[in-house]
């Protein structure tokens, strides 16, 4: 009996083959998008998950009154780790804050990311170079490469030996020893050029150093809730104990799990976080939209095989035995659209892994997809076939073997509600990525306070913050050899570029102390960026004390610290009073979606950041030149810095922080636009149906003396009205969902009502014109044959 | 075989009830082949529904080979549609998509009947009926009286004890309806197969031996055909 149910299915789907290849195709489509949803959730949700102690690792984290950081003292690992019996092991670890240049011979390295890390952090972290995790003795460091690092440096290397390197420019002289390869983890928390493995860190550090942070591997079974108390309780009594701070009340500690790390620290953001959610709703909804158009035609259909059911129900057949032949039916159509899909995604893959920056791969065996398909496969059978399996095998024979039978008033209600809420969600998507467009030309247009567009930085290992850090130079005998290259205008050096993060440290003025960002600059900083003065001037060599306790400020921290003629005032802070001798405008170094924060620029700053950022600003119609004659002259312009120049653009960077919102406008686009494509297609096989069902109704009104034009009207009218219900249903959730988005923004558009409109122009506009296409057989037809008794 | 007393059916719309069988009582000895006549809208189909369990009277008894078919569980009305009933339509509801083989093996799936036999029955039928080498076509690839045709073989191969047939020649061109008639006539009396059909036709009643004609629901006349 399979075998010809089996063949009746077949036959059944070839009679009916476009219609057949719009429900395959549009449910392929989904699914490959959801396939991709589905390998992106869980590779975003997995990282670092190979850690065998996964679940038992906690990163320590302070928060301030301002902000939250995982960067706290070393000393209160110890303190931890001596107190607290149901922590396993405490380890450190941080990161490096320059680049580094590693030389072999004439193979040169540049490294962005050595990882340090003590000996027990190497071990809660699962960091194992190949040769296996050893503790280096006394205070030496044991330094591995990346594997992909090593093949640099030593391309011909096969066996795993320590090999002697010079670090920086060839004439520095400084060498050191690489004990091996490490394998970097993509798929972790942790990825580095290298890692730096000590025996033990921060020894000297004390409570007034916030340099490392703190991984804790807690025993199973932990009340983390009640140690998350102890940890906090201890550390304001270490730190009342240190005397340093006296305010502890605003201060406390907390522990984040290192599942939380990569997708919503409590220390950071949690965008990449929403995008997933955010992703995986789009990818369920895609999904569930398909299944409606597989729902919705086998109800039209039903009329067809109503027959069939009553026949075969008089000839003996249970209801179970029909439910289930229709069930396979639909499985049948499943499984070749899960095939489909599973191409269409393999061909997808590589521009979405451009996109999201990972390396996703389908014939991963690891992935879940393996036992997730199946599930998925049954899941959307269920979702696109139960319903219409039941109304099939529920017909009573009487009813459809009575010969005038149609199913069109039974579901009428269901179908057409599921139409309108396809639509709804293509409105809602169509709003959103509307809204998103606009907000991404706003941020594109609108005037940053600075201009970064001929500005390149330079990368540079070479401290300028003479004379307040040790190893420094003056940073003048660049600026006098740059400025003599003709087509540079201006050269700076700072501790941060716009568009990276800045410092944070304390200030005290006009009775107020609050952390507040800091930049360390040298003169021509504010020319060089094109920043906007408000009052006062900015810092000049004509004025010595400029490099000495002179402060520029910014129009935020003038709120902040409550100044009427902040020009003049005092602000103290890195044990130095400043002078304010100007105030800039506000202007957006972090991008669009913080506010600006109150800043202080200074030039001389013991307590401050490396200043190794230069910008140079260039002429634009002697970019190439300039940069040719830099890249020859570096060695001299720059001698501690070596022969190696490496540059940046600056508005290239500064993008970079609108990467996120990109990514998001493209997959609201591909979002949109499946759910628009597989929604029509849904909508074109079910207006063929419809015209079908009343091509006798249309028939009659011909001969009655309905006018072509009329009938069309008439087909239409019911998907218009459809069509605007949707319309009206989603433009509050759009609203409040766009409205959302938007507030995560601190400079953001007001929300424009063209995407409305357009949503409904857009929907209005596609119904009529797949609609009419369909119902042009049905005008075009013969009454008489229409009319004929069958 | 089939005794019924007292059957009523109406359908009650906003209170007002409109009869189609008003207070039938009948009963059907097995190897009678029974003609019901009347007026269109008379309750010709209802009853014969009612009579193969396809509606469910408002009203009255029915018992079917001596067990009480209202009471019935939708289980057991299925086993009597395997064993007992074949039905053949006017509009012949063959299965589109299957072969005329297929749509005669049909109910023998039901049945489940293991498959050397359900070949050499279809083999059987499709003798029987000269349309050996027609067995691989569709449906709509026969003429109208060649498709009722295969509705009756389909019928008939499940080896029912009764066969009703709603007006089985009423789509038919009168030769073809002639060649139907006949047929069913060889299976009253040659298998004993007891019919009951609706039909219009008073040339086409006098092919069975008992002719009932209903009108306005009620049962006007009850009489034997005149013997041949």
């Amino acid at each position: 009996m399979f075998k010809l149910n089996l063949k009746i299915a077949l036959r059944n789907l070839w009679k009916n083959k476009g219609i057949t290849a719009i429900n395959i195709g549009g449910l392929a489509i989904a699914l490959a998008a959801f396939i991709l949803v589905m390998m992106y959730a869980s590779y975003e949700t997995s990282f670092d998950k190979e850690n065998p102690n996964y679940d038992n690792i906690y990163v320590v984290g302070v928060t301030y009154p301002e902000f939250k950081t995982n960067y706290v003292a070393a000393p209160l690992a110890t303190a931890i780790k001596q107190n607290f019996p149901e922590v396993e092991s405490a380890g450190l670890i941080t990161g490096s804050s320059f680049e580094l240049t590693i030389k072999n011979g004439n193979n040169t390295l540049f490294t962005k990311n050595i990882l340090v890390a003590d000996y027990s952090a190497a071990k809660i972290l699962n960091i194992k170079p190949n040769s296996g995790l050893l503790r280096p003795q006394g205070d030496d460091r044991l330094t591995y490469l990346s594997t992909e690092s090593m093949k640099t440096l030593f391309p011909n290397k096969k066996d795993n030996k320590p090999e002697i390197v010079g670090f920086g420019a060839s004439n520095s002289g400084i060498t050191g020893t690489i004990a091996g390869a490490i394998k970097n983890n993509t798929h972790s928390n942790f990825k580095f050029d290298g890692v730096s493995i000590a025996s033990e860190l921060g020894k000297n550090d004390n409570y007034n150093m916030n340099a490392y942070t703190i991984y804790l591997q807690l025993k199973p079974e932990t009340d983390v809730e009640l140690l998350e108390q102890k940890i906090n309780n201890l550390y304001k009594a270490e730190l009342l104990k240190s005397n340093k701070v006296t305010d502890v009340k605003s201060i406390s500690t907390f522990l984040d799990p290192l599942a939380n790390l990569h997708l919503r620290p409590k220390a950071g953001n949690d965008a990449a976080y929403k995008i997933l959610i955010a992703l995986s709703t789009l990818g369920i909804l895609i999904l569930v939209i398909a299944c409606i158009n597989f729902t919705n035609l086998s109800i039209a259909q039903a009329a067809k095989r109503g027959k069939e059911v009553g026949v075969k129900k008089v000839m003996g057949a249970f209801r179970y035995q029909l439910t289930t032949q229709f069930l396979v039916e639909i499985f049948m159509q499943c499984l070749v659209a899960v095939v489909l899909a599973l191409m269409l995604a393999e061909l997808v893959l590589p521009s979405f892994n451009h996109l999201f920056q990972v390396q996703l791969s389908i014939w991963h065996f690891h992935n879940g997809l393996f036992w997730q398909l199946p599930l998925i496969l049954c899941v959307i059978t269920f979702i696109a076939g139960i319903y219409p399996a039941m109304v099939l095998s529920g017909f009573k024979p009487a009813m459809v073997l009575k010969g005038n039978f149609s199913t069109s008033k039974q579901s009428y209600w269901l179908r057409n509600g599921l139409l309108v809420f396809q639509f709804c969600i293509a409105v809602v998507f169509i709003i959103s990525l509307l809204t998103i467009n606009s907000q991404l030309k706003y941020m594109r247009t609108q005037d940053v306070g600075f201009t970064a567009n001929q500005v390149v930085y330079i990368k540079n290992l070479t401290l300028f913050n003479n004379p307040s850090k040790l190893g420094s130079v003056s940073f003048e005998p660049l600026r006098e050899k740059m400025m003599n290259i003709p087509g540079v205008k201006s050269a700076t050096v700072a501790t941060y570029i716009p568009g990276g993060t800045n410092g944070v440290n304390s200030y005290s003025a006009n009775g107020i102390t609050a952390n507040i960002d800091f930049v360390n600059v040298e003169f021509d900083y504010f020319e060089t960026l094109d920043i906007k003065l408000k009052e006062g001037r900015f810092f000049s060599q004509k004025f010595k004390t400029d490099n000495v306790n002179s402060a520029v400020i910014n129009e935020s921290a003038v709120a902040k610290y409550g100044f009427k003629n902040p020009v003049g005032q005092t602000i103290t802070g890195s044990g130095i009073d400043y002078k304010i001798v100007g105030v800039i405008k506000d202007f957006k170094s972090q991008g669009f979606e913080s506010i600006v924060q109150p800043t202080i620029y200074t030039i001389n700053d013991p307590h401050g950041d490396y200043k190794t950022q230069i910008m140079v600003k260039i002429e634009e119609s002697r970019m190439a030149e300039v940069l040719a004659t830099l890249k020859s002259q570096w060695s001299q312009i720059n001698p501690k810095d070596g022969e190696d120049f490496r540059y940046e653009f600056l508005d290239e960077l500064y993008g970079k922080l609108f990467k996120k919102q990109e990514q998001l406008q493209s997959v609201f686009f591909a979002a949109a636009s499946l759910t628009i494509f597989i929604a029509i297609l849904g909508l074109f096989a079910f207006a063929k149906y419809i015209t079908t069902g009343r091509i006798k109704e249309i028939a009659m009104r011909k001969i009655l003396g309905a006018n072509d034009l009329q009938i069309f009207k008439l087909i239409n009218k019911s998907f218009f009205v459809m069509v605007l219900i949707a319309n009206l249903i989603s433009w509050p959730l759009a609203y409040i969902l766009t409205k959302k988005w938007l507030e995560t923004f601190a400079y953001r558009i007001d929300i424009p009502i063209l995407p409305f409109v357009l949503s409904a122009l857009i929907t209005i506009l596609l119904t009529i014109i797949t609609v009419t296409v369909q119902a042009r057989n049905a005008v075009k037809a013969n009454p008489v044959d229409a009319l004929k008794y069958e | 075989m089939i005794e019924i007393k007292n059957i009523e059916k109406y359908y009650a719309n906003k209170g007002v009830k409109s009869y189609i069988l008003r207070h039938v009582t009948t009963s059907i000895k097995q190897g009678e082949f029974v003609s019901i006549m009347g007026p269109s809208g008379a309750g010709k189909s209802t009853l014969l529904n009612i009579l193969g369990l396809l509606e469910e009277p408002t009203y009255g008894e029915y018992h079917f080979m001596g067990e009480d078919v209202t009471a019935m569980k939708e289980r057991q009305r299925i086993e009597l549609y395997r064993n007992h009933i074949g039905f053949v339509f006017q509009a012949y509801h063959l299965i589109d998509e299957m072969t005329v083989a297929e749509n005669i093996e049909a109910p023998l799936l039901y049945k489940k009947i293991p498959g050397s036999e359900r070949k050499s029955r279809i083999a059987d039928v499709l003798d029987r009926f000269n349309m050996v080498a027609k067995k691989d076509l569709f449906p709509n690839q026969l003429s109208g009286g060649q498709q009722q045709l295969v509705g009756i073989a389909r019928a008939l191969v499940a080896q029912p004890s009764i066969i009703l047939a709603d007006e089985p020649t009423g789509n038919l061109q009168s030769a073809q309806a002639e060649q139907i008639m006949d047929l069913f006539k060889k299976l009253n009396q040659e298998e004993g197969i007891t019919i009951v059909q609706v039909t219009h036709s008073e040339k086409n009643a006098q092919y069975g031996n008992r002719i009932l004609t209903i009108e306005d629901g009620v049962i006007k006349e009850d009489k034997a055909t005149r013997l041949e």
